[in-house]
């Protein structure tokens, strides 16, 4: 159940918030992995990057899948190695659980190696096509959208590409280590409004587009919008 | 890359440049116009329309903006943001030919436009004589894994020709690209240059003949990275490699929107119902695209629903083997009127474009394959499409939701009773991976791509310069 917004109060924000973006480019590791045993070998070698790149960015590579795709690591175990419940596990892995990437590569690594140790066979089954590990570089990039205000930020926020809103709301999290998003963060640090800024968080990223996530986010500014007169 | 649009004109900077490719782009025009060819009897006779016997004079590139209802204008700002910290860096791709083919048709749209971007791109073609150009054919067949005994003789044609390229180009930019293993040996030139030089490959490495392969590996070694096209072609090496997925143009010929008038006229031309389903697999009459599989799916499918099978492809009239292959998939086809054989020329892009567009289904059932550009082509039109599991499809059609990936005739007969039954399902896959093109395998992701290469490597290489 999403928090009610409150009205908000008329402040203007001390900081405006600057909508960036990020763009990736896809590099092809050494690591690579033909069935489970290699996978998780590989997993708990590959760099930082590589987690990163099959968790987190996979996202925005996919960001205009509704359900049914949440990482590479599921899709594999699925698509390739026919593990159904292994595929199940690795999905239900959310990201948003994770400040760092270290967590995340253990929890993986956890639930592959649970697995393994339950389904023995299944380790050395060759799947139907390798496991590739990539990662990416990273450049940030300004947008030519800065809000001075909530109605700017919305402004900004429906104008915005859809690796912008990934940058500011799901990729965030490695960022500010805190288990929060860059528009959550400046709409209640910067404008005063907490509950909205929860709601925002509450927002579920695995059953909706990034397009969706964005008319959500969106939603709950408007609402507070509606409810009181609009900051100078 | 193998899909080819021979409308595309190099840049005016290639005009005074000798290529074997513009030798040979006569010969495309001069083959003699194939016939439509269809089972259906009443129509066996059918020639093309005379409007198809000619290829039409080349469009001009678009701009950056013609894109920007399509990709929307943040994604054309955050091109113009990327390109801002390279202004004036200038970037020089060379490849092996300049007309016809998948690398120079991407060449001629992605160079006009990083130059309008202000990072001046220069584009140069190597040139060689025959035994050059039949030494590199070998080389090439023998990448993708074909018999092949390497010859002193052989590598000394390779080397001889690279040498001579390399003394006649001048490599005075900040980025050299090397296209495929041709020119593969103009890396000799790097201590010369302060440049960047990254080698990207268009092949499927994955499988390559091991005499070819180690011959070429040295050269492939000294530059600062390597491009592949699929995480699945690369190879282990001691440098940099990163992923650039082969890409289409949304504003091409074979890609842009059509009236529907024109789809229902060329279905006319080509005798194709459009009151009923019709299921269509673009490709060259190559069995490594499986038409007779298509045809042996189609039929199993027609004993549960209703459709059209339509097969356009090319390769027929002036290939032996395409002519063979288009014998066995009309012998396979019988006498079915609901089988529509089209063989057609190189410069039908507009009328394959059509075809697809008119589709309900499309179909890439290959048994081998390199990423599969007409598969893109599809998704981009937003059509239900069922594919081989082979090569850089896998790449676009994730299983049941940018597609649907089949592994026999039989798997695809079901997917085509399903797709046609479900059309929902059908709708959602569709949308899906049109988003799934957009977001990955259009031209301007392609440049987006390039410029951030070019920044990571620049960066890279101040961080090198840099005291301490």
């Amino acid at each position: 159940m999403m928090p009610t917004p409150e009205k908000p109060p008329a402040r203007k924000p001390d900081k405006p918030f600057y909508f960036n973006t990020s763009e990736h480019l896809l590099r092809i590791e050494r690591q690579r992995a033909t069935n489970l045993c290699e996978f998780l070998q590989a997993l708990q070698t590959c760099p930082d990057d590589s987690i990163f790149q099959h968790t987190f960015r996979t996202l925005q590579e996919h960001h205009f899948i509704r359900h049914g795709f949440s990482n590479d690591f599921a899709h594999w175990s699925l698509s390739a190695c026919h593990e159904p419940v292994l595929g199940e596990q690795l999905a239900s892995v959310d990201v948003r659980e994770f400040t760092a990437i270290d967590g995340l590569r253990g929890r993986i690594v956890e639930i592959v190696d649970e697995f393994l140790q339950s389904h023995p066979r299944s380790g050395s089954r060759p799947g139907h096509e390798p496991f590739y590990f990539c990662a990416a570089d990273i450049v940030v990039l300004p947008t030519s959208f800065v809000a001075n205000s909530l109605t700017g930020f919305l402004d900004g926020l429906n104008q915005v590409s859809v690796h912008s809103i990934h940058h500011h709301f799901i990729e965030a999290r490695l960022r500010l280590h805190r288990m929060s998003n860059d528009f959550s963060q400046w709409l209640e640090e910067e404008v005063g409004l907490p509950q909205a800024a929860e709601a925002i968080e509450h927002i579920d990223i695995y059953t909706t587009t990034m397009e969706g996530v964005r008319l959500q986010i969106a939603r709950i500014v408007e609402q507070v919008l509606d409810l009181g007169p609009r900051p100078q | 890359m193998k899909s080819k649009d021979e409308r595309a004109t190099a840049p005016s900077s290639l005009a005074s440049s000798q290529t074997r490719a513009q030798e040979a782009e006569p010969e495309a025009v001069a083959s003699p116009a194939p016939a439509v060819r269809t089972a259906r009897t009443r129509r066996s006779d059918r020639q093309l329309p005379a409007s198809l016997l000619t290829p039409p004079a080349p469009p001009p590139p678009p701009h950056l903006d013609d894109y920007q209802s399509i990709i929307g204008q943040a994604q054309v700002d955050a091109l113009r943001f990327l390109a801002r910290d390279l202004k004036g860096k200038t970037l020089k791709m060379v490849n092996s030919t300049a007309v016809g083919g998948g690398v120079a048709e991407m060449l001629n749209r992605l160079v006009p436009l990083l130059s309008e971007l202000e990072v001046p791109t220069h584009w140069d073609v190597i040139t060689g004589g025959n035994d050059f150009f039949e030494v590199t054919k070998a080389f090439h067949n023998a990448l993708h894994g074909s018999p092949y005994k390497l010859t002193k003789a052989a590598q000394e044609i390779f080397l001889m020709y690279n040498e001579q390229n390399r003394e006649r180009l001048q490599f005075g930019e900040e980025l050299v690209v090397i296209h495929d293993p041709q020119p593969v040996g103009l890396i000799r030139s790097r201590d010369k240059t302060p440049a960047s030089w990254v080698w990207r490959c268009h092949i499927d490495l994955s499988n390559p003949n091991g005499q070819v392969w180690e011959f070429l590996r040295p050269f492939v070694e000294q530059y600062d990275a390597a491009i592949f096209s699929s995480q699945s072609f690369a190879r282990q090496l001691p440098i940099l490699q990163y992923l650039f997925y082969p890409c289409i143009d949304p504003l091409s010929e074979k890609n842009k929107e059509l009236p529907e008038s024109q789809v229902q006229k060329v279905c006319e031309e080509f005798g194709i119902d459009r009151s009923r389903p019709i299921v269509t697999q673009v490709s060259r009459f190559d069995r490594l695209k499986d038409p007779v599989g298509v045809v042996q799916a189609y039929k199993l499918a027609k004993k549960y629903v209703d459709c059209q099978l339509v097969l356009a492809g090319g390769g027929a009239s002036d290939d032996p083997e395409g002519a063979a292959v288009l014998q066995e998939v009309k012998e396979a086809a019988g006498n079915d009127p609901d089988i529509i054989i089209l063989d057609l020329p190189p410069w039908c892009a507009l009328e394959i474009n059509a075809i697809q567009r008119a589709s309900t289904i499309v179909v890439q059932k290959s048994l081998k394959e390199g990423f599969g550009l007409t598969v893109t082509e599809a998704l981009w039109k937003g059509k239900p499409t069922i594919a081989g599991a082979v090569g850089g499809i896998p790449n676009q059609i994730i299983h049941r939701l940018t597609g649907v990936l089949v592994h026999s005739v039989e798997g695809c007969a079901f997917q085509i009773r399903y797709l046609l039954t479900h059309p929902e399902f059908a709708r959602s896959i569709g949308v899906s991976g049109r988003e799934h093109v957009k977001e990955n395998f259009l031209i301007t992701t392609n440049v987006k791509r390039w410029l951030l290469l070019f920044r990571i490597l620049n960066e890279a290489k101040s961080r090198r310069k840099a005291p301490g």
